[in-house]
């Protein structure tokens, strides 16, 4: 007895003691997930990557946008058109008049709540704006369109929403689907793993899961999915220590942010707050029941029912979701059809609200003030200069006219023509601004719009030819030993360098033309004119030039860099052109207005600076020039293409062997330069004239620009002159009569027979000509 | 703040000034190629006074009156209230909206410079008064504004002497 007893204890007392430690360390491995599970639910409240938003667009009477401009507009925003107005984010439109329900709005610098605007137009623009109780508004913006965010490395995105943003219709419907027992159970569900096991020996597989909201939630906290006992023990766990800490509200709000919906590129789309943007470019508030049940059916496998790519699986997941909502009564019989009957609304991604390159001006800029974690994890809001019109158009133009140049490529390639076989499709980038408030308003950064590769705009770092010129002349003109009307000679050049070589440009045309006046010979881009005046005004002086206006680096101080051996990025180009639209004033180009934190402060400004780099005199001169480059130089192609009406002034550029093509040129209101050339810095068939130029102009004359019109120096005046010889002449006589500005008492002497006294009246002067043409 | 009230009052009287204005029709600017389309809000067409060198301008010709649109001067009103206030970040934001939809405006840089001065920012506030003076030209009492601008934030950064001159050409723009 006492043996067997003893026999007892020897085998009973160690099992004892192993299961006591196993479960001591059970328990200690449980309050270890407790802790992980309750540390990771806590922290993942706050962690919300940077959202970046286009600039606002500003509606006031007087604004150039039709009626179909507003609905364009609107439409973007994704307002939907209706009888009644309802709730906000709707709109009536009778003919000319609109009358919106506009959502609350957050900017930089105030919040509108949501209220009612009519709006009047007419063929050209908005007429009036009225607020609901008639009374005038005299300027308002829509809200900002959110264009992306800034997430981390392991590309997790998501738009935080609050439990009041969620339409109640959400949770119910999730319940309904994915776990019916949410309410009452602590975090797993027994019945439904049941459930599932007795499903899944039927269908002889995996067909359905026992997992509750709460298990789902832990499971996309930790990114496992593997199906082993382990991780479904863990998931239990922590779920069941969840619920022990947090109400279901706050875990059914947690489960909403967190999931995973969807991918787009490196992007991870979590959260109904970011999917109904991404899925439907609008709020979750405003969401329909055909739209969440579409969310709804997503949840259970965002790639296998990607609504994008699998319309027809994902309609019929969503009207079995609709069958089911209506068989547990969270909605009736009638909705359920009337839902099933609606199309799936998906937004196409190709309509904008993806712009790689502009979110990537955005970031450096950042970068310099903000941590990585700060712009990933603290929510700040980013206001930007991006304008979704210009940026569309941008885009559009980019493409279009790339394709068309390398169509005539390939045409010269088949006829044995080309200076190249190269088959590599042409690339090419553009910047657009608004310099006088030193916006950046667009950024293409090649080809493949929305593909987030190599981004020209900001790193293709090229030789800037001829767009080099424009500052040797300016350096000239400020020595005021010079005007437009200044003969230079246009002669061989041989320079000998410091290494004893020597340098001998020649002229794009191989030709050399003499004596020409500073307008002809930066109009027709002559080197050697060029290179001639630029070793007059001194290397250094046109460095100092350009270091003013905006170059950042340093560039060899060779006569070489008179034809453009200076290196620049397209943005670095748009910098020192838009120097020279504002004026002589820099300021320094900006994509980022103001960074709001998560709680509303306004954390970091970056206002307008400006900064005088120039005298206005000689800037203006200049830009006259520049305005008859369009007219009569090498930009003239363009005239074709822009309105007959529109001043603007440009300069093409072309770097040796037409390896690079390039176009700066402004309006009155925009400043856009375009690069055109191969990512292996091949030579191209094309001169900054016939490549770059091709972009530029469609694209200034598609966007809604203002004629340049400076208003003129008081020491200017306006001569008209011989383009060819510079001479003064009267408008009626001569040959190829330009208008130049040259400061008062410098103006060049008269053609002989050509002069034309001021004091004679028009009368005389008529009378002069017509006996003139009676002469001949 | 005594000075900034003269400016208030001289942007004022202009406004009144405009309103009261009915010159005779302007001549087109005697400009190639073509003719500038005004912007939203932006003033009238002006003559571009091209006066031949010997020749004073014609006394028959208004001199130009730059007004600001029904949009900016509701901004312009916002953003004096917001200064007022010393929210000058708010104040230069609300004058920035302004300035995108009358980029050559002279009163425009004119207010933003008045918050730049406000703000202790003087460098910013002489830069804003040069842009002034480049667009004003042919409007003697905005040029007068923008050098009296000028004189102030010299002023303000101890270049008194600099700031006689800015001020005597404020005076010589408006004869009085």
């Amino acid at each position: 007895m006492a043996r067997s007893r003893r026999g007892w204890r020897r085998f009973v007392l160690p099992v004892l003691g192993v299961l006591g430690v196993a479960a001591v360390g059970l328990a200690i491995y449980c309050v270890y997930l407790d802790r992980k599970v309750t540390h990771q639910f806590e922290g993942r409240r706050w962690t919300l990557p940077a959202q970046v938003f286009a600039a606002p667009l500003e509606l006031y009477a007087g604004l150039p946008l039709s009626g179909d401009g507003v609905e364009e507009e609107l439409t973007r925003l994704q307002y939907r058109e209706v009888v009644k107005l309802e709730r906000p984010g709707t709109f009536r439109r009778q003919g000319a008049r609109f009358e919106v329900a506009l959502r609350p709005a957050s900017f930089a610098d105030e919040s509108r709540p949501a209220q009612i605007l009519s709006i009047a137009t007419d063929d050209a623009a908005i007429t009036s704006l009225r607020d609901s109780k008639g009374e005038e508004v005299p300027i308002l913006r829509l809200e900002p369109l959110l264009i992306g965010s800034i997430f981390p490395t392991h590309g997790e995105d998501r738009i935080i929403v609050q439990p009041e943003e969620v339409p109640p219709l959400l949770p119910a419907a999730l319940k309904a689907v994915e776990d019916r027992q949410f309410d009452t159970h602590h975090g797993v569900d027994p019945t439904a793993i049941a459930r599932a096991i007795w499903a899944n020996i039927r269908a002889g597989g995996i067909a359905q899961g026992g997992s509750t909201l709460t298990q789902q939630l832990v499971r996309s906290y930790f990114l496992t999915t593997d199906q082993t006992f382990t991780r479904k023990f863990r998931e239990a766990v922590m779920a069941i220590a969840l619920e022990s800490h947090f109400t279901k509200a706050d875990l059914m709000n947690a489960y909403i942010n967190e999931i995973y919906l969807g991918q787009d590129g490196q992007r991870a789309v979590h959260g109904f707050g970011l999917a109904s943007q991404f899925y439907f470019g609008k709020p979750l508030s405003e969401l329909e029941l055909s739209e969440i049940a579409l969310l709804v059916a997503v949840v259970r496998g965002p790639s296998y029912y990607e609504p994008r790519r699998r319309p027809e699986r994902v309609r019929a997941r969503r009207d079995l979701v609709l069958k089911i909502l209506a068989e547990r009564n969270v909605i009736t019989e009638a909705e359920a059809k009337a839902a099933s009957r609606r199309s799936l609304g998906v937004v196409t991604r190709s309509s904008g609200g993806y712009y790689p390159a502009y979110l990537d001006f955005v970031r450096r800029t950042l970068r310099r003030d903000y941590r990585e974690e700060d712009l990933t994890e603290a929510g700040l809001r980013i206001y930007t200069s991006l304008d979704p019109r210009a940026q569309e158009k941008a885009e559009r133009t980019l493409e279009h006219e790339l394709g068309r140049l390398d169509q005539a490529h390939a045409a010269a390639v088949r006829k044995r023509a080309a200076k190249t076989d190269n088959t590599l499709p042409l690339e090419g980038a553009v910047v657009v601004a608004t310099p006088q408030s030193g916006d950046v308003i667009a950024i293409v950064g090649g080809r493949r719009v929305g593909y987030n590769g190599f981004d020209r705009a900001l790193d293709a770092v090229r030789p800037m030819g001829s767009l080099v010129k424009p500052f040797v002349y300016l350096t000239a003109l400020q020595t005021k030993r010079y005007t437009a009307a200044s003969i230079v000679q246009d002669e061989p050049i041989d320079v000998r360098l410091r290494n004893g070589t020597h340098w001998k440009p020649v002229n794009f045309t191989k030709e050399v033309y003499g004596p020409v006046p500073l307008v002809r010979a930066l109009g027709e881009s002559l080197n050697l004119a060029t290179v001639g005046l630029g070793l007059d005004v001194g290397l250094p002086n046109v460095t100092k030039t350009l270091t003013a206006f905006g170059l950042t680096r340093k560039p060899v101080e060779v006569p070489a860099m008179l034809l453009g051996s200076v290196n620049v990025t397209p943005i670095e180009a748009a910098q020192l052109y838009g120097s020279l639209a504002n004026g002589g004033f820099r300021s320094p180009l900006r994509a980022v207005r103001a960074v709001i934190s998560a709680d509303g402060k306004a954390l970091r400004a970056f206002p307008l600076e400006v900064d005088q780099v120039a005298d206005a005199e000689s800037v203006y001169q200049l830009n006259r020039m520049l305005e008859l480059v369009m007219d009569h130089g090498t930009g003239r192609a363009a005239r074709a293409v822009l309105p007959p009406s529109l001043v603007v002034a440009g300069k093409s550029g072309t770097s040796s062997d037409q390896r690079d093509s390039w176009f700066a040129g402004f309006s009155g209101t925009h400043l856009a330069v375009v690069w055109v050339g191969y990512d292996d810095n091949s030579p191209t068939e094309f001169t900054g004239s016939s490549g770059a130029l091709a972009v530029w102009s469609r694209l200034m004359g598609s966007l809604n620009t203002n004629s340049r019109s400076p208003p003129m120096p008081e020491s200017i005046v306006d001569v008209p002159i011989e383009f060819g010889t510079g001479l003064r002449v009267d408008p009626a006589c001569g040959e190829n009569v330009v208008t130049v500005a040259v400061p008062t008492g410098s103006e060049p002497p008269f053609k002989p027979g050509c002069g034309a006294p001021n004091d004679r009246s028009i009368v005389e002067r008529a009378g002069e000509w017509l006996r003139d043409i009676i002469r001949h | 703040m005594g000075l900034r009230t003269v400016v208030v009052g001289a942007v004022a009287s202009l406004l009144v000034a405009c309103q009261s204005l009915t010159g005779p029709p302007v001549p087109p600017p005697s400009r190639p190629p073509g003719t500038p389309q005004p912007g939203p809000g932006t003033p009238e067409p002006q003559p571009q006074p091209t006066p031949e060198p010997s020749q004073p301008p014609a006394p028959t010709q208004p001199p130009k009156q730059f007004r600001l649109g029904t949009a900016s001067s509701a901004l312009v009103k916002q953003a004096r209230d917001q200064t007022t206030k010393g929210d000058f970040g708010g104040a230069t934001a609300t004058v920035e909206r302004a300035l995108r939809i009358e980029p050559n405006n002279p009163l425009l840089w004119i207010e933003l410079g008045q918050v730049h001065l406000a703000e202790g920012n003087a460098p910013q506030a002489e830069s804003m008064g040069r842009k002034a003076v480049a667009l004003s030209t042919g409007d003697p009492n905005t040029q007068s504004a923008s050098w009296r601008l000028i004189g102030d934030a010299l002023r303000a950064r101890g270049r008194t002497l600099d700031a006689t001159e800015a001020y005597q050409r404020a005076n010589a723009a408006t004869p009085r």
